[in-house]
């Protein structure tokens, strides 16, 4: 576990100054008020020393990518915005929910380093996580879009599905923890595959089949391939079964074809990455836009500001990516895939040394998730696959996906800490004991 | 659990790798015809926000084009000179596309091409704005001013001429008129693609005209190659047989014995379908006129050249067909661009230089980025044919056109009178001048203008007198006799030709041109109702056809598409 980030926190926090700079002094945007840059390199700076002093032997290096993806997502948001109307207010939202975000985390290290009390109450978070789901459907709940996926509670609306992702995670991780023998060995098969008994079964499949059903209808099909591919690669990581990823795969190509012929909103997203470009004015135009915008980019990119991709309906969330081609280029782009490429191999490296099946399966479904989002949405607007509407993490404008996301990197800090400080205890062991024979 | 744990991450990274792939299919392979794609509106947005480099005159100050900045932040195209220089220029409009050194320079303009200097990429790189290079154009101002009101002021008011420096290669003005104000082209662009006098055809570059008794240049050429000596000796009876078509002199003259510098002086028309039949023959006219570029696209040059072409096809000639191409007739169609061009390589010892209208581009903070040098062409003929060819002409100045002549100047020219329909014939000049040192060649075509020497031999002479003075070759303490104006004033530019008389008064000499005066005498007028020569060209495929704004509305015809597929179908000429 890498326990020193100084220099990475301050490239990742000089990268951020750069483009703010870029858009003042070359854009010769209106500046946002400079104190407001001041509160985010300070929350920044104050997590990475909290969790070095509460977590000292915890992976560290997640903080400066956290602080990379955050600050370029501010960078690009307030780029977008900065000519309209409401100028400052989305970028200094986006701030403020980085600040809270920071506050969870910071509660999670605190309250959380003993993290494995969580899984005792693996089947309340269950309950919760599909409680989450279903709340939409409540008079709280309303649509943006088409798509019934936002709770207003009092003042604030958030997105419950991002939260109950991560519940659902940790469900996942201690029942499969605790059932993974079961399901490694069992006698029973259909098609050659061999199934758990259904007693095993049955609870795994309740939550995943509810909300799964739930997101649908809701018409979130982003959420819902989440849902479905990341329980489907914990699953895999649990029992080595590679049966249970194509019979999941099997169940998902039915379902998707159901699902296909049920909604005409689903027909709709299909036949428009299919051939956008016979309706680019319509139906196909945020597709066509973004690769417009994303192929306008080049190389090395328009440069921070000169892009036109402001263009793009919901490009400050869905579509914050092709802003970043377009604007930075196949380079620019490239290099921050490559930060999220760092972030989930810390992800992995975490499950690697962990202790135990639960806290592995922990870090890998949360790992799993960040990986799986970004693969989607980047595919997404890319044209690589059909346009699902989620969130690039920590990138895109959003407050539940920035506060979920710090919780996701909270969570794996603490799995972190727990491997380190005993590869810690036992080196200083071994010392100990080499003490003694000499 | 650790080996799925890897295999899992190995699936992401393959994930990641495979969207980086994504990215560079849409970013650098098919980045092109994306940008290209009709409902991609991105690079008209650029365009508006970003200012285009300026145009400049050959005098790096005269401002042809700039960008202005409007109140809304966008900017638009001022095009200060208006329509005097619009055939070089062309527009740049939001609605109808470009035309001219705006297309054929876009990359340069606009900016949108590869960083070229360290501030360049620092900008890219930095998003700051990427302002288009400025071009220097090697346009001589008072020249193209005057060019430009000469033709205007010429009996019909549609004509072109076209000026370089020989040795060089600058184009020096290239004018056409009939010209619209690109300032305002949104507005007027409509009523000028109806317009019958074809305003937005560009006349120098893509009017094609059958270049009458000026192809004797090319033809005259060929044939001293092929031996034939100024001296040698032809007789003119006022015919000249072929099978199925006869050559006859302008207005039936007959010259008797003539040496073949007094017919080429004289422009006898027999004597040039006979010699070449006899001396030169099909493959090497056509090969000559080939040297001289005809069939060339000039794909460097930044304007669209239509190709000057025979028709027929030289391997389908007959005897007939090979008469009227030694005196470029029916199946000769050429550029005005061409003929100075033809000019221009007579006047530098055979050796064609590359035409080149730009001289310099300069990025905004005025770093040189390119400079073209001047580079030959082409190797025409060796200096003794050229200075044999020279002689030529400067004899039929002095002998036949003394109206081209400059007091203390040696000037070498030929006219041209070609057919047209009715009497209305296109009046040509070529020449350049200081004949032993040249310094300008140029073209000059009026339509209908009549003979060579009544309205393209005096615009021509004003052209080369003004810009040798403006060059200190000439003093001004030995002025010419004033140039007898082309036109009277009141002569509204589609009017029909009214013919001054004192022209004529002055030009005794009436040899020089094609005629056919004897209508309805010819052998087998298989189509009388055809008009051969009266439209001038077609807008050529290489118009850059981006948009169909560039096409001007009317589709000119091809002259000679529906002539000279038979020899004789037309009365005889001369």
């Amino acid at each position: 576990m890498t326990q020193r980030a100084t220099l990475p926190m301050t490239i990742a926090l000089l990268i951020t100054t750069l483009g703010f700079a870029t858009l003042i002094f070359v854009q010769e945007a209106a500046s946002p008020p400079l104190i407001y840059g001041a509160y985010y390199a300070g929350t920044m700076i104050a997590v990475y020393l909290g969790v070095r002093l509460w977590l000292p032997h915890s992976d560290v290096l997640l903080l400066p990518i956290v602080t990379l993806l955050t600050g370029v997502g501010l960078v690009v948001i307030y780029r977008l915005t900065f000519a309209g109307a409401e100028a400052e207010n989305l970028a200094i939202t986006q701030a403020g929910w980085i600040l809270a975000g920071s506050g969870i985390l910071v509660c999670v290290v605190l309250f959380f380093r003993d993290y494995q009390k969580l899984f005792a109450y693996k089947y309340l978070l269950a309950v919760a996580a599909v409680a989450l789901v279903a709340s939409t459907f409540t008079p709280l709940g309303y649509e943006v879009n088409g798509a019934r996926l936002w709770l207003r509670v009092g003042p604030a609306t958030f997105q419950p599905s991002e939260f109950a992702r991560i519940a659902l995670i940790i469900f996942f991780a201690g029942y499969l923890a605790e059932k993974r023998d079961i399901w490694a060995a069992t006698s029973r098969s259909f098609l050659g595959i061999q199934l758990p008994a259904l007693k095993y079964f049955g609870p795994i499949a309740l939550v995943w089949a509810l909300s799964l059903g739930l997101l649908v209808f809701e018409k979130d099909l982003g959420s819902s391939l989440l849902f479905f591919a990341v329980p489907l690669l914990m699953l895999y990581a649990a029992t080595g079964r590679i049966a249970y990823v194509i019979l999941g795969t099997m169940l998902f190509a039915v379902g998707s074809f159901v699902t296909y012929l049920m909604f005409d909103h689903v027909q709709l997203r299909v036949a428009t990455w299919l051939d956008p470009w016979s309706d680019p004015d319509d139906a196909g135009f945020q597709i066509t836009q973004s690769v417009f915008n994303i192929a306008d980019g080049g190389i090395t990119g328009t440069g921070l500001g000169s892009g036109f991709s402001q263009t793009i309906p919901e490009v400050q969330t869905d579509f914050i990516f092709s802003t970043i081609a377009s604007e930075l280029g196949l380079l620019g782009a490239t290099a921050l895939l490559l930060a999220f490429l760092v972030f989930v191999y810390r992800g992995m490296k975490i499950a690697l040394v962990a202790d135990d099946d639960a806290s592995k399966l922990l870090a890998f479904g949360l790992t799993a998730m960040f990986a799986m989002q970004t693969l989607i949405i980047v595919g997404g607007v890319t044209k690589a696959i059909p346009l699902t509407g989620i969130t690039l993490p920590f990138v895109s404008y959003g407050g539940s996906s920035v506060v979920g996301n710090f919780i996701l990197t909270g969570l794996l800090l603490v799995v972190s800490e727990k491997a380190g400080k005993r590869a810690a205890e036992d080196e200083s062991t071994l010392y100990s004991s080499r003490e003694k024979t000499a | 659990m650790n080996a799925q744990l890897r295999r899992t991450f190995y699936l992401f990274v393959a994930g990641f790798v495979a969207l980086v792939g994504v990215l560079a299919y849409w970013q650098v392979y098919a980045r092109e015809s994306l940008a290209n794609d009709p409902s991609n509106s991105l690079q008209s947005r650029r365009v508006q926000e970003v200012p285009r480099g300026l145009v400049l005159a050959g005098d790096g100050e005269t401002e042809l084009a700039r960008s202005e900045q409007g109140e809304n932040g966008n900017y638009s195209r001022v095009y200060p000179e208006g329509p005097v220089y619009a055939g070089v220029t062309g527009y740049w409009s939001s609605r109808y596309g470009a035309s001219g050194i705006e297309i054929g320079q876009n990359n340069n303009l606009s900016g949108n091409g590869e960083p070229e200097t360290l501030d360049e990429l620092l900008n890219q790189v930095s998003g700051g704005p990427l302002a288009g290079n400025d071009i220097e154009l090697t346009l001589d101002p008072e020249l193209q001013r005057l060019a430009y009101d000469s033709i205007a002021n010429s009996s019909t008011g549609r004509g072109s001429a076209v000026a370089l420096n020989p040795k060089n290669g600058e184009i020096l003005s290239l004018v056409s008129y009939p010209s619209f104000d690109p300032n305002n082209i949104d507005e007027n662009f409509e009523e000028l693609a109806q317009d019958p006098d074809n305003p937005l055809l560009n006349r120098a570059t893509q009017g094609l005209y059958p270049p009458g008794s000026t192809f004797k240049v090319i033809t005259a050429a060929a044939a001293l190659e092929a031996g034939v000596q100024p001296s040698d000796r032809y007789t003119d009876n006022g015919t000249y047989e072929t099978p199925g078509y006869t050559v006859y002199n302008y207005r039936g003259r007959e010259y008797g014995r003539q040496t073949f510098e007094e017919a080429f002086g004289n422009s006898v028309n027999t004597i040039f379908a006979e010699i070449g039949n006899e001396d030169v023959g099909a493959e090497a006219l056509a090969q000559t006129a080939t040297d001289f570029g005809f069939y060339d696209p000039y794909e460097d040059f930044p304007l669209p050249i239509a190709l000057s072409f025979f028709n027929p096809p030289p391997e389908q000639w007959d005897q007939g067909n090979i008469a009227q191409s030694s005196f470029g007739q029916q199946t000769v169609s050429s550029t005005v661009f061409e003929m100075a061009l033809v000019a221009g390589a007579v006047a530098n010892g055979g050796t064609l230089m590359e035409p080149r209208l730009v001289r310099e581009v300069r990025s905004p903070d005025g770093a040189i980025l390119d400079k073209p040098t001047p580079s030959a062409r082409s190797e025409i003929m060796d200096e003794d044919t050229a200075s044999s060819l020279n002689d030529l002409m400067q004899e039929a100045v002095t002998q036949v056109e003394s109206g081209a002549q400059i007091p203390g100047v040696k000037v070498a020219g030929k006219t041209g009178t070609a057919e047209a329909p009715g009497d209305q014939l296109h009046s040509w000049f070529i020449s350049f001048a200081p004949a032993d040192d040249p310094e300008i060649a140029v073209a000059v075509l009026v339509e209908n203008g009549q003979e060579g020497y009544k309205q393209a031999l005096p615009i021509a002479r004003r052209m080369i007198e003004g810009y040798l003075r403006s060059q200190g070759a000439i003093s001004n303490e030995s002025p010419s006799p004033p140039p007898a104006p082309p036109q009277n004033e009141q002569t509204t530019p589609n009017n029909q030709p009214a013919q001054p008389k004192t022209d004529q008064s002055t030009q005794p000499k009436t040899n020089d041109s094609f005629q056919f005066p004897f209508q309805g005498q010819g052998k087998s007028p298989q189509n009388p109702g055809q008009t051969p020569g009266q439209v001038p060209g077609q807008v050529p495929g290489q118009n850059q056809g981006q948009n169909p704004g560039q096409v001007p509305g009317q589709a000119p015809q091809v002259p000679g598409q529906n002539s000279g597929q038979a020899p004789g179908q037309r009365p005889p000429g001369g």
